[in-house]
């Protein structure tokens, strides 16, 4: 009697499930695609990507969702929860086997009044690139005002949901951690700054497995494609708040120059090109071949650099320009204006060149160099094959812009995706997207990074930012950079004293590395 | 008689009935004296209470991490500090398993029961709760490290040659879902077999290992440091000496314990569950219980922390709309900047604003604090205050900073989901909702707004939005700014923010600034008052007689109530006393003290309470 039992229980088991993998062959049509959170529709897919889990927005009490392409086997997910969560192997076979063709989504919900309705089938494309094995961001809250927070620096395996911490401010008792930067993708050689009351300003420079401390604050860096010399910028940033405009905090760079750490002799260099006294120089980028060095530029038009925000802060807008570099003689060039404010109307930020040299990709806001905090931030393209062959900077808005701000874009090492920060879906929480550009340097419609749990940015109160690709998993563990930061001071010597924005000289030690 | 009830409550009917008493009086003491939802509220003292969503996503967060299971299910009872009576009734719950489990080792480790012993850690517990920290955390990882020793202790035998495999699966599980409490077990263990069993081997062995099992989950499967693991349930954020003592005592009572009961044959005699006081010539003994009873009481009362409890109480009543504790407590408090900031927003809500302010001690710097006050416990006082005058930025500001620092507390989000939405951003509310949703007991009220968001996308139709939006000022100005220009913005922005209004005229005659106050007083028609309220008419008599000039509002007069009151307080100051201020000061402060005219010449107020 018992063992009928247990038969029926699981005969009766099967075929309940069964039931939904049987095919639903009586339903009615509707004649548009369902809704679906995150918005995984007409996207271009890195065929390494974990498995886009999705709401189905649509109401019913049975779901069922087909996920097919041309090449093997699709297969089926069905239950009572709109909750979509897509077996992970089925999903990176049927991609893998499928690079450069269509995906489908055939989605079906059981209603009340209708029975089953089957929806427009949605179509998304694999792309044939892969895009970066792993995404570096910084997960904080919307604003850091207080730093004792968390702020953290996250790795996330993009073929799967793994995320680790790779620091978090609370191994060296509160702080900021940030400008997280890898040599070629690599994640055994990379940088991070820490800002810290206890232990000061320093950078993490981190070499297959040894973390040496360099006693230097760093800002936005840019690692020469040759790997000897990393250019940053050093920036006093303020922050301030609007008491009646829509976005609330805001920053002006008071001062700001750039300089460069040569990795070989340990020491930091300027030039009188790059670190103007008139001048606000900021967001380095280096050319494919390291013969050009992109930053941005504004006169620097205030005395007063203690009152906060300088009068006309709203009017400040930045230029992009271009200085010839040589690596060799360490000779700099003369600065050339690649675009300019008064053309644009707009003030120019964060440009990243792609690995192949071809494009260009920057940020353009209504004032200033902080573009996260700009609701008009917005993504744009220049051609730099195009501009060496007409001698003409081009440039487009990109389609994959919205109204809210776009930013901290990063290229893939195969200049075929960028990953990027918005606040599109709310004008608060910034998100990761990731988005295909293909070879006429058109930009698919981004997805956001996908999570096990979709309905996760429905209630995640933190920013995510300042995603970086990386080649694979960063072995370094956060105890062992809370260790380096722990550790007695190490200085660099900084004869630097040329604008506010530079650090205290440190007397001068030379610099060196931890065990 | 006495003798005879003692030996009564000796008895173990006696001794239940005692210990019973003891956690009733103990519940009621953290209900009533305490009151544990101020520690949930938290006002900007307590940095440490923990937030709790349901769900997978918090589940995985916390859990798969050293000591994580305990986090979590602290995390989860804690949230019942929001329930007068149910915070603290499984706050004495625990407590009493605290007692239990101590007095359960001691029975096992001396053969005898030493109670006694057993209240000192709920007492301890006590001390601070009643400093206002929170303990329940590192009491529930306390707890599940007596636990594993209790289990220890009854699985293994001294007959064993060695029991280092049992204690290294324990001390692994306990690691794992207790973190740095693990070493209150290996200590007790290690004390257990080298004193007490008198077996060195184990003993030194279980101290040595104690310390490598700790390094090799934390830093080698975690890739953790051991120091933060085993910080998460020490002691934290006590300041006081004091109650620094206690919690660490909490840790080490047992360990010590077992040390006193090798060390000292007599002690373990003496202290066995009484206590003997002579009284009268008579030898007198009295049972644990009640001398735990006395003691607590009196320990309790005396390290509770009433100024941190009003403290504490007056943010509490303010985010709550409890005006008339405000009002209470600024009596009794009359000169704190924080209270009174709070006891002006509820003689706003009251309607005292404008009848009778002066009734309580007012300062200029109190009604929007100043920039030096803008501190986190100025913020937990300020952001209701923005929100309800219509300053929404400023609100903002100040809740994120009270995030980032007290974590994502639903007195945080509600407001930060109500400003988003005033301000148009419903995505980001929705952002806060979503979170709130997944909190225990605020979930309906996220349910509500996401509710009418889905039928209502801009909230349109939404009164208390609407009425938020119609407030927000439109001109940008610096955020630092605490003067007239403030509410002047706000009532150009909409004429009919009578918050606004009423601390716009407040301002003026904390200043002083009798001419504006006057310049304003015509905007009394764009609200629905009835004549002039009582304040405003000391005002302007004050006014008119120093001025001597008439002031006029069409459609409203003083009242002969208020002129007689000037007539005599003219009559007291200028004819009894000559104009001599010091002179005529007692008199006026006895019947004039709380009217504006008696603040105006002195510049003090709520002098007649």
């Amino acid at each position: 009697m018992r063992k009928k039992a247990v038969i029926f229980i699981f005969v009766f088991f099967g075929l309940s499930q069964a039931a939904y993998g049987a095919g639903i062959d009586k339903y009615e049509t509707i004649d548009r695609p369902a809704m679906i959170s995150p918005d995984y529709n007409s996207i271009v897919i890195p065929p390494n990507i974990a498995p886009l889990n999705f709401m189905v927005k649509e109401e019913g009490s049975r779901y069922l969702v087909k996920i097919y392409s041309q090449n093997g086997e699709g297969f089926e997910v069905a239950g009572k929860s709109a909750k979509i969560q897509i077996p992970d192997g089925k999903w990176h076979k049927l991609l893998e086997q499928n690079k450069g063709n269509e995906l489908h989504f055939d989605i079906f919900v059981k209603t009340k009044t209708q029975g089953w309705v089957r929806f427009d089938t949605i179509t998304n494309k694999i792309a044939i690139e892969d895009a970066g094995s792993y995404v570096a961001f910084r997960r904080t809250h919307p604003t850091f005002t207080l730093t004792r927070g968390q702020i953290a620096v996250y790795q996330r395996n993009l073929g799967s949901f793994d995320e680790k911490v790779v620091m978090e401010n609370n191994n060296y008792k509160a702080g900021c951690t940030s400008c997280h930067t890898f040599y070629q993708y690599r994640p055994d050689e990379m940088l991070l700054g820490v800002r810290n009351v206890k232990y000061g300003a320093m950078t993490l420079y981190i070499k297959d497995g040894v973390v040496n401390k360099i006693g230097a604050k760093i800002g936005y860096t840019a690692w020469h494609p040759s790997g000897k010399i990393v250019l940053y910028s050093l920036n006093n940033l303020p922050m301030f708040f609007h008491s009646a405009n829509p976005e609330v905090r805001d920053t002006v760079d008071m001062d700001s120059v750039l300089a460069y750490y040569v990795i070989d002799s340990k020491t930091v260099k300027t030039a009188p090109e790059i670190s103007r006294k008139d001048l606000l120089e900021t967001w380095p980028a280096w050319s494919a071949d390291g013969k050009y060095l992109y930053y941005c530029i504004s006169p620097l038009t205030w005395m007063d650099k203690k009152k906060v925000p300088p009068k006309d802060y709203d009017k400040v807008k930045y230029d992009l320009v271009q200085i010839s570099y040589d690596i060799d003689t360490d000779k700099w060039g003369e600065i050339k204006t690649v675009l300019s404010a008064e053309d644009t109307g707009l003030s120019i930020a964060m440009p990243r060149i792609s690995p192949d040299g071809r494009w260009l990709m920057f940020c353009m806001c209504a004032y200033g160099c902080f573009p996260p905090w700009q609701p008009s931030s917005d993504l744009y393209m220049m051609d730099l094959k195009a501009a060496e062959q007409t001698g003409k900077y081009e440039y487009r808005r990109l389609e994959l812009n919205s109204d809210k701000s776009e930013g901290w874009h990063s290229w893939s090492s195969n200049s075929r995706w960028i990953v990027f920060s918005s606040k599109r879906d709310n004008g608060l929480f910034t998100r990761i997207y990731i988005s295909y550009i293909d070879e006429q340097g058109r930009a698919s419609k981004p997805l956001v990074l996908p999570k096990k749990d979709p309905q996760y940015y429905d209630y995640c109160l933190d920013a995510l930012t300042n995603a970086e690709f990386v080649s694979g998993p960063i072995a370094i563990t956060g105890e062992r950079l809370a260790e380096a930061i722990r550790s007695a001071g190490i200085s660099v010597e900084m004869p630097l004293a040329i604008t506010k924005a530079t650090p205290t000289d440190t007397g001068g030690a030379t610099y060196e590395e931890l065990e | 008689m006495i003798r005879q009830l003692c030996r009564a409550m000796q008895s173990a009917a006696g001794t239940v009935v005692l210990t019973m008493l003891f956690f009733a009086l103990y519940y009621l003491f953290l209900w009533q004296a305490v009151d544990l939802r101020l520690i949930y509220h938290g006002g900007g003292s307590v940095l440490n209470f923990p937030v709790f969503y349901k769900g997978l996503e918090f589940f995985h967060q916390t859990v798969f991490w050293p000591g994580g299971l305990v986090v979590y299910i602290s995390a989860f009872f804690a949230q019942f500090f929001s329930i007068g009576w149910a915070g603290p009734l499984i706050a004495a719950f625990q407590a009493w398993l605290l007692w239990l489990a101590i007095g359960a080792i001691i029975r096992i480790a001396c053969g005898r029961q030493l109670r006694l012993i057993s209240f000192v850690a709920p007492i301890l517990l006590l001390i601070l709760y009643a400093g206002y920290i929170y303990p329940f955390g590192i009491a529930m990882g306390l707890l599940a490290a007596l636990g594993f020793v209790y289990l220890y202790m009854r699985l293994t035998s001294k007959k064993r040659a060695t029991d280092l495999p049992l204690f290294l699966v324990l001390s692994i599980i306990l690691f794992l879902i207790g973190g740095g409490a693990y070493l209150v077990f290996a200590l007790v263990c290690g004390i257990y077999e080298l004193f007490l069993r008198r077996r060195p081997v184990p003993g030194i062995a279980f101290l040595v290992l104690a310390p490598i099992v700790a390094y090799v989950i934390s830093a080698v499967v975690f890739e953790a440091s051991v120091i933060d693991v085993l910080n998460g349930f020490w002691p934290r954020d006590i300041i006081n000496i004091f109650r620094i003592a206690a919690a660490y005592g909490l840790y080490l009572l047992l360990p010590l314990t077992l040390l006193g009961l090798w060390f000292s044959e007599t002690l373990k005699k003496s202290i066995a569950g009484s206590i003997t006081v002579w009284f009268a010539k008579k030898e007198i003994v009295l049972p644990s219980p009640l001398v735990a009873i006395v003691a607590g009481a009196i320990i309790g009362v005396l390290s509770l922390n009433w100024w941190l409890k009003t403290q504490i109480g007056v943010t509490y009543f303010s985010c709550n709309g409890m005006w008339r504790q405000i009002l209470e407590t600024a009596v009794e408090y009359p000169g704190n900047a924080l209270i009174n900031h709070a006891a002006n927003r509820a003689l706003y809500y009251t309607g005292g604003l404008t009848q009778n302010m002066f009734a309580y001690s007012q300062r200029l710097d109190a009604l929007m604090l100043p920039k030096e006050a803008w501190n986190l416990l100025g913020m937990w006082r300020l952001f209701d205050t923005y929100l309800e005058l219509g300053q929404m930025n400023q609100a903002d500001s100040a809740l994120f900073q009270c995030v980032e620092m007290y974590g994502e507390q639903p007195v945080f989000l509600k407001r930060l989901a109500l400003i988003n939405m005033a301000k148009g951003d419903i995505g980001s509310a929705k952002v806060y909702l979503g979170a709130l949703n997944k909190t225990l007991f605020d979930a309906g009220w996220a349910k509500g707004w996401l509710e009418k968001i889905e039928l209502d996308p801009n909230l349109s139709s939404d009164e208390e939005i609407q009425r938020f939006r119609s407030i927000i000022p439109t001109i940008n100005r610096d955020f630092n700014i605490r003067d007239d220009t403030v509410f002047l913005d706000l009532l150009d922005r909409n004429r009919h923010n009578r918050m606004a209004f009423e601390y716009l005229e407040a301002f003026y005659l904390l200043s002083n600034q009798h001419d504006k106050f006057v310049e304003n007083l015509g905007r009394l028609n764009d609200f629905d008052y009835i004549g002039i309220p009582r304040i405003y008419e000391e005002a302007i008599l004050l006014y008119s007689y120093t001025k001597k000039t008439k002031v006029e509002i069409p459609g409203r007069e003083i009242s002969a109530e208020s002129r007689e009151r000037f007539s005599n307080f003219l009559k007291v100051l200028a004819g009894k006393y000559g104009g001599d201020k010091k002179a005529a000061f007692y008199e006026l402060a006895r019947d004039f003290g709380d009217s504006y005219f008696f603040y105006s010449i002195y510049g003090l107020s709520g002098m007649k309470q």
